[in-house]
């Protein structure tokens, strides 16, 4: 069949025909020899993106039976959607259509209107013999389950499984530990600033337990998942045997650890000193309502320190300042004459009422000595303070605020989600900036203290984002439409070298042993193109982005 | 041919950029009505990480005088590490091109963000500048495309 491309070039109001010569461009084009064996129609119009024009379009596509459709008119990342639009409502498939930039491109940039119309030409040219080569793509409509599967019960687990949970949708909260609640529910308290604290943390214990679209499976983990965004499966590993699920999205709360303060070189102390990490603090406080020594007495002296383990992980933690803040006041509350020290490197207090807590902290007694160095031997203390001053002290107590670091099972369960981890160890979220809770395999989600040391707040900020995400994202009811602009393999090309695997940052390519050559999951792939140019033996394809389809238009480029 | 005669010369510029940062940066010095030199034709492709070698040489080869590569900053690429990959294609198409007998400098790859139209349009320029200075490629075996 002859191709009938037709192409409309848009006025913009004045904004591309006051710089751009339109009938020159009627005039030029089907003159020129090249298209001798292709039926072209060219014509101008007002606005084509108005109701009128969208109208217009679509009736001279249905009218002329265009094989193939190339508009002159603003950037794709204006209009291409409402002309896909408009395309979808005729029998002409979007992807033998194609919008050339010639405002941005020509009409605003080119001063000069005859250079301007050229410019205009030369890219209109680029874009009908691209079009030529362009395939229709069709696009897949997928099922999705709406449910969410959160692994770990910590309040960032608690706080998505409460913002998703409903009716059309059912939460899988998977737990490693015997309870819900994570470090939280082991204090006895929280920062002033965090109000009812406690109490609020408990109603939300009470109100997972009580939720019926939320199912806990305790003393349990992910033994595998398979699956993309909309259609996991899971399997859940639990005591008395495994649960397959299925579900659209995977949130990992799986929280953090604290380094070993005798990893670090500075500090060293036996099991019978008196010396404990702030969760161990923490605990005994929760169980026997008090802070003691071994002995059995109330410490008289007490000294807190900061940043153990900093150093060597060269990261701030940022929630050990105020926490060890609290510790003083359990300290001073217990009893006022208990003399507290706080050995730091730098106060960090980024929230707001975190600086008034340690001002009336400071007035309460509690002694805030910045160093800059330290090293402790058990109960003994030696540092080095800001003037230089080396100084020591012997204490009835010493308690440590051991670095945060990534929960133990984060290699593994990023090793099961095929997603990667940052070099601090903890989960790499798809863009620190611009992304912070996605990650790179859509539809795994990252929050709370997995994603980096952050507070109960912060954990619940992410919490909530996550649930947001999924809440736009999986719709009960709707389906989803992956990109159709993927990459494919041409298995008679492939010769199973598996280069490309590696460069896919979203594992979407995998090897089929059988056959011997790799395959794309379409539904995975986003159409970067990355892997195409790994590949040796020329068995990619990166649909509507192939290089004979590029190469039309650089041929236009430098004709 | 006549190319090489003529007094003033126009460079062919082909500029592959990135859906997500450069093409948008120079959409944005185009409605910022910035002067922008015709001399490069933009091709858009979804992620600088799709120039391949096949399509820098090829380009080459039939002709371009100059080819800018422009994706997003490093750490902003839209699918994660595609600039990164581009910049060690970019150091290797380096040396193939100068092997070619090409200045190396008519490759040339670059970050340019969304929100930097100033210097999508300054880039562009001066690169024209570049190429116009270093005269016409000495490459020329234009295959049918
Ligand atoms: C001493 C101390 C005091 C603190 N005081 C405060 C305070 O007053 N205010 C404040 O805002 N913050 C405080 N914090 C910080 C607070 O603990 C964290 O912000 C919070 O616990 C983060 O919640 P999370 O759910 O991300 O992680 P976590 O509380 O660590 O919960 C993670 C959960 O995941 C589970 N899990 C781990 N791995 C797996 C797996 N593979 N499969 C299934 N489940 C898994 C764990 O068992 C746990 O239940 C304090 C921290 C410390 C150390
Ligand atoms: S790089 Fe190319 S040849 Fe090698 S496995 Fe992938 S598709 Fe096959
Ligand atoms: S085009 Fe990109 S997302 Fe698709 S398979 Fe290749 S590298 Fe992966
Ligand atoms: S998306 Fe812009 S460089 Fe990858």
């Amino acid at each position: 069949m002859k191709a009938k491309v037709g192409v409309y070039v848009c006025e913009c109001g004045p904004n591309i025909a006051s710089k751009v010569d339109l009938d020159r461009i009627l005039e030029t084009l089907p003159a020129l020899d090249e298209y001798r064996e292709i039926e072209l129609v060219v014509k101008k119009y007002g606005l084509l993106c108005s109701a009128d024009g969208k109208n217009y379009l679509e009736e001279e596509i249905k009218s002329n039976g265009f094989t193939h459709l190339v508009l002159g008119a603003c950037s794709p990342r204006d209009h291409n959607k409402t002309f896909i639009g408009v395309c979808k409502k005729t029998d002409l498939n979007p992807y033998l259509y194609k919008i050339i930039n010639i405002r941005e491109h020509c009409a605003w940039i080119i001063p000069d209107k005859e250079k301007a119309t050229e410019k205009a030409i030369s890219y209109l040219r680029g874009g009908i013999n691209r079009v030529l080569y362009q395939s229709s793509l069709f696009e897949k409509q997928l099922d999705i389950d709406p449910d969410v599967v959160v692994i770990g019960g910590g309040i960032a687990g608690i706080e998505t499984a409460l913002s998703l949970a409903g009716e059309k949708r059912n939460i899988y909260l998977i737990e490693k530990s015997g309870k819900i609640g994570g470090k939280s529910s082991r204090f006895s308290s929280l920062l002033p600033r965090q109000g009812k604290g406690l109490a609020l943390i408990e109603e939300k214990i009470e109100k997972v337990s009580a939720n019926p679209f939320i199912k806990v499976f305790l003393e349990s983990s992910l033994e595998s998942i398979i699956g993309f965004l909309g259609n996991f499966e899971i399997v859940v590993k639990s005591k008395n045997g495994n649960t397959d699920i299925k579900a659209g999205a995977i949130v990992v709360a799986s929280g953090y650890g604290l380094i070993d303060p005798l990893s670090s070189e500075s500090h060293s102390y036996s099991e019978s000193d008196d010396v404990y990490t702030s969760l161990e603090i923490e605990e005994m406080l929760k169980e026997h309502g008090k802070i003691m020594t071994k002995s059995g007495k109330e410490p008289a002296s007490v000294a807190l320190v900061h940043c153990v383990g900093r150093e060597e992980k060269g990261y701030c933690s940022r929630i050990c300042c105020n926490y060890m803040i609290k510790i003083a006041r359990y300290l001073k509350d217990q009893s006022d004459a208990i003399k507290v020290t706080e050995f730091h490197k730098g106060l960090c207090m980024p929230d707001k009422g975190d600086q008034s807590f340690h001002k009336a902290m400071a007035e309460r007694g509690v002694e805030f000595r910045r160093i800059q160095k330290i090293t402790q031997d058990g109960t003994k203390i030696s540092f080095t303070g800001m003037d230089g001053s080396p100084g020591n002290a012997d204490f009835d107590m010493v308690i440590l605020a051991p670095a945060i670091v990534p929960s133990e099972d984060t290699d593994s369960l990023a090793e099961l989600l095929e997603i990667p981890v940052s070099e601090t160890g903890f989960f790499q979220e798809m863009h620190q900036t611009t992304d912070p809770v996605a990650t790179s395999i859509d539809g795994i989600f990252v929050v709370g203290a997995a994603h980096s040391p952050k507070g109960i707040t912060d954990s619940i900020f992410f919490a909530q984002a996550a649930a947001g995400r999924i809440l736009t994202h999986l719709i009960p009811g709707e389906k989803i439409v992956p990109e159709v602009k993927v990459t494919e393999v041409l298995e008679a090309f492939c010769t199973g070298c598996q280069n490309c695997l590696d460069v896919c940052v979203y594992g979407a390519i995998s090897y089929d042993e059988s056959k011997g050559v790799s395959v794309v999951n379409e539904v995975v792939c986003r159409g970067c193109g990355n892997c195409f140019g790994s590949c040796p033996s020329g068995a990619l394809r990166t649909k509507h982005f192939t290089n004979p389809q590029l190469y039309q238009e650089v041929r236009e480029a430098i004709r | 041919m006549d190319k090489k005669v003529k007094k003033e010369f126009d460079p062919k510029i082909v500029g592959f950029l990135c859906n997500w940062c450069t093409y948008a940066a120079a959409d944005l010095a185009g409605s910022s009505k910035m002067e922008i030199s015709p001399a490069l034709s933009v091709v858009r492709v979804m992620c600088s990480s799709r120039v391949d070698h096949n399509l820098v040489l090829t380009t080459f080869f039939n002709g371009a005088d100059g080819i800018l590569i422009a994706g997003c900053h490093p750490g902003d690429c839209h699918y994660g590490e595609g600039n990164y990959y581009a910049r060690r294609r970019y150091a290797l198409l380096k040396k193939v091109t100068e092997s070619l007998g090409l200045e190396s400098e008519r490759l040339q790859l670059t970050w340019i963000s969304a929100s930097e139209g100033n210097r999508y349009a300054e880039v562009v320029n001066s690169f024209t500048e570049k190429i116009a200075k270093l005269g016409p490629s000495p490459i020329n075996c234009r295959s049918d495309l």
